[in-house]
């Protein structure tokens, strides 16, 4: 799916919204408009939004985010939301304090 | 690291089903949940279910969940809980957050039964206090004994937002509208009958815009949508809230499936791990149950888990081959009887059904209003009140898997036969004795007994309430018709409730007899 991204194709400048200012990502606290920006400044997937602004890196892991940031990003390649791949999750698959790691029993 | 047989990642109604069909068969299997309490959503569902008895429909959710847990305890199924699943390695090693440190343990099985969260719809205003998600208000009313707010909009019409919605009313709050995108209601029609009654106005495509407020919700703005989702200009209308209650589906939480390597689906129900017939993933060994595989009901989910539980045992060696065949026979049986239907999943999303399986004209006021024209009505046999003598009012118009009518009837009234998504039919032959059994037993609250002959002039309409304070015997007050409005006078003359009718009391009310066919729910007189 993500062969389908094409980064070489014109996808025209970023142009404000009114909605810009609307929390998308709640953990994380970013804009959509901050993700609109970040599409225009060459983040094309999911997971490149996602290390860019931290969208979907809080407390839900993209669990409720996941699937508002999608349609943006897609709207703005002009791709269908099927085309924009969801992110790989990854373990640890709950947040979690560094120090518990410190007892990992095995 | 310790090791077990089998290793149940939620233990919610798949997964605690999961664990007890598979340590009845002699499976060591421990059950891990990462909330504090095991049951998943089915402590706070105190509404009752549908089915048939073997799916235990007309019993309520939180019930079932105690039989559940009483059941994997005499089984002695390890549970753990507060147990967050962190992630699954290779050879089935699950990685445990417990307390302040990670445990490993290792699975021959795992069934993953990790259930679904919560869509939002982000709005002006959507971050603020006061916008809730419809759990969110279930687990305030019904575990905690909280009302979310007084007056709430519910934002979806399909079964949570209108289950949910009339828990609402139950705890005591108003519920100022219920709205959805769509052009018609998502959930089935009973659900919508029994809030409409009330006087609770759906509001078809029409979607929240914003929420009024700064660090609270103190209104909402709502506003007529096109057929592609989107605002009608002009359209926006303030509606006095506290509350607004996001009920817009679900979504799978099938991280974990997709960590272990299993085959995902990414479709318009969300991403979800591929299963064969008996819910194993494309990793050997590794089943999915549940909402995980696709939101449906927690009955349907009871099975799918029983399902997964005892092909891990099968795998395990503990079930012979033709014991297994039967066995999953039989359970996929049953499942199949719950797959049936206009709202089944099959189903799902088609807007071109116009009939009932018997061929009766789908009311449209029901989908777009929450509520039945009694012109609509007349098409349905069962539904007819113009009848000698006490007898029931059966208004289930939809085909849906429910059955319990026909046990609770002790004299024969009503049948719905094999096929559970038949509509309730009523016998030619056997009397009504008025007792009131199928009025409280339907998990749609859709029967009524109507006698219009109670008194000169006068009928008497029972109908199944589930509010306090409960009316008295002799308490005057207005009677509602299918829409919340203001009737006619009416005056209760009975009130049942027995210990069989697990809440839902009986109540008679006696009204003009040309209202017998409109009156269908009874206001104290304040």
């Amino acid at each position: 799916m993500a062969s389908k991204i094409d980064r070489s194709r014109d996808i025209g400048p970023f142009v404000p919204q009114p909605d810009d200012d609307l929390i998308i990502c709640r953990c994380e606290e970013i804009t959509k408009g901050e993700i609109r920006r970040a599409v225009h400044e060459g983040m094309y997937t999911m997971t490149e939004v996602k290390r860019y602004l931290r969208a979907g890196m809080g407390l839900c892991q993209g669990q409720t985010c996941g699937r508002l940031v999608r349609p943006i990003i897609a709207k703005e390649l002009g791709l269908a939301q099927g085309e924009v791949e969801m992110n790989r999750p990854r373990i640890p698959a709950r947040p979690v304090e560094m120090k518990n790691f410190r007892k990992e029993r095995r | 690291m310790e090791r077990y047989e089998l290793v149940v990642i939620g233990a919610g109604p798949a997964g605690l089903s999961a664990a007890i069909e598979a340590s009845k068969y002699g499976m060591k299997t421990l059950l891990l949940d990462e909330n504090g309490k095991p049951g998943g959503q089915l402590f706070k569902q105190i509404h009752k279910f549908f089915g048939s008895k073997e799916h235990k429909a007309k019993i309520r959710g939180f019930r079932i969940g105690q039989e559940l847990l009483e059941q994997a305890q005499s089984l002695q199924v390890e549970v753990l809980l507060n147990a967050e699943v962190m992630g699954i390695y290779e050879e089935n090693d699950i990685m445990v957050h417990i307390g302040d440190e990670i445990r490993h343990f290792k699975a021959d099985n795992i069934v993953i039964a990790t259930g679904a969260a919560e869509n939002m719809i982000p709005f002006q205003g959507w971050d603020i206090p006061g916008v809730i998600g419809a759990g969110a208000a279930q687990t305030m009313m019904n575990l905690h004994g909280v009302q979310p707010g007084e007056r709430i909009l519910m934002v979806g019409s399909g079964n949570v937002g209108l289950v949910v919605s009339f828990q609402l009313l139950q705890a005591g709050c108003q519920v100022a509208a219920v709205i959805d995108a769509a052009p018609r209601i998502g959930g089935y029609g009973v659900h919508a009958a029994k809030v409409a009654r009330t006087g609770v106005p759906f509001l078809l495509s029409h979607t929240v815009i914003q929420a009024e407020g700064t660090d609270h919700v103190t209104g909402a703005v709502i506003a007529q949508v096109d057929s592609h989702f989107q605002p009608i200009p002009g359209t926006e209308q303030h509606l006095d809230v506290d509350t607004i209650c996001i009920a817009v589906g679900l979504s799978p939480m099938s991280q974990l499936a997709q960590i272990a390597g299993c085959k995902m689906v990414d479709g318009p129900g969300g991403i979800v791990p591929e299963v064969d017939e008996c819910y194993e993933t494309s990793m050997p060994g590794i089943f999915a149950a549940g909402d995980v595989t696709g939101i449906e009901e927690a009955s349907s989910a009871m099975i799918c888990g029983r399902i997964a539980g005892l092909a891990a045992a099968k795998r395990g060696g503990y079930v012979e081959e033709d014991e297994f065949q039967t066995a999953s026979a039989a359970l996929k049986a049953s499942l199949d009887q719950l797959r049936q239907g206009m709202f089944a999943k099959k189903n799902r999303g088609r807007t071109d059904l116009t009939e009932t399986d018997e061929g009766y004209p789908l009311s449209q006021s029901l989908l777009k209003k929450g509520f039945m024209d009694p012109e609509e009505l007349t098409a349905f046999p069962a539904a007819q009140v113009h009848r000698a003598g006490i007898h029931p009012v059966i208004e289930c118009t939809q085909n849906i898997p429910c059955n319990p009518c026909q046990d609770a009837c002790p004299c024969g009234c009503i049948e719905v036969g094999q096929t559970i998504t038949r509509l309730p039919v009523l016998s030619p032959t056997a009397q009504c004795v008025g007792c009131g059994m199928c009025v409280s037993a339907c998990p749609g609250q859709a029967i009524f007994l109507v006698n219009e002959d109670y008194e000169e002039g006068q009928a008497s309409v029972a109908l199944p309430y589930e509010f306090l304070p409960l009316p008295e015997v002799g308490d005057q007050g207005v009677a509602l018709d299918r829409h919340g409005k203001q009737l006619c006078a009416a005056q209760v003359v009975k009130v049942q409730k027995p210990a069989a009718n697990d809440g839902t009391a009986v109540l008679t009310m006696m009204v003009p007899k040309e209202m017998a066919d409109r009156a269908r729910f009874f206001e104290k007189e304040v």
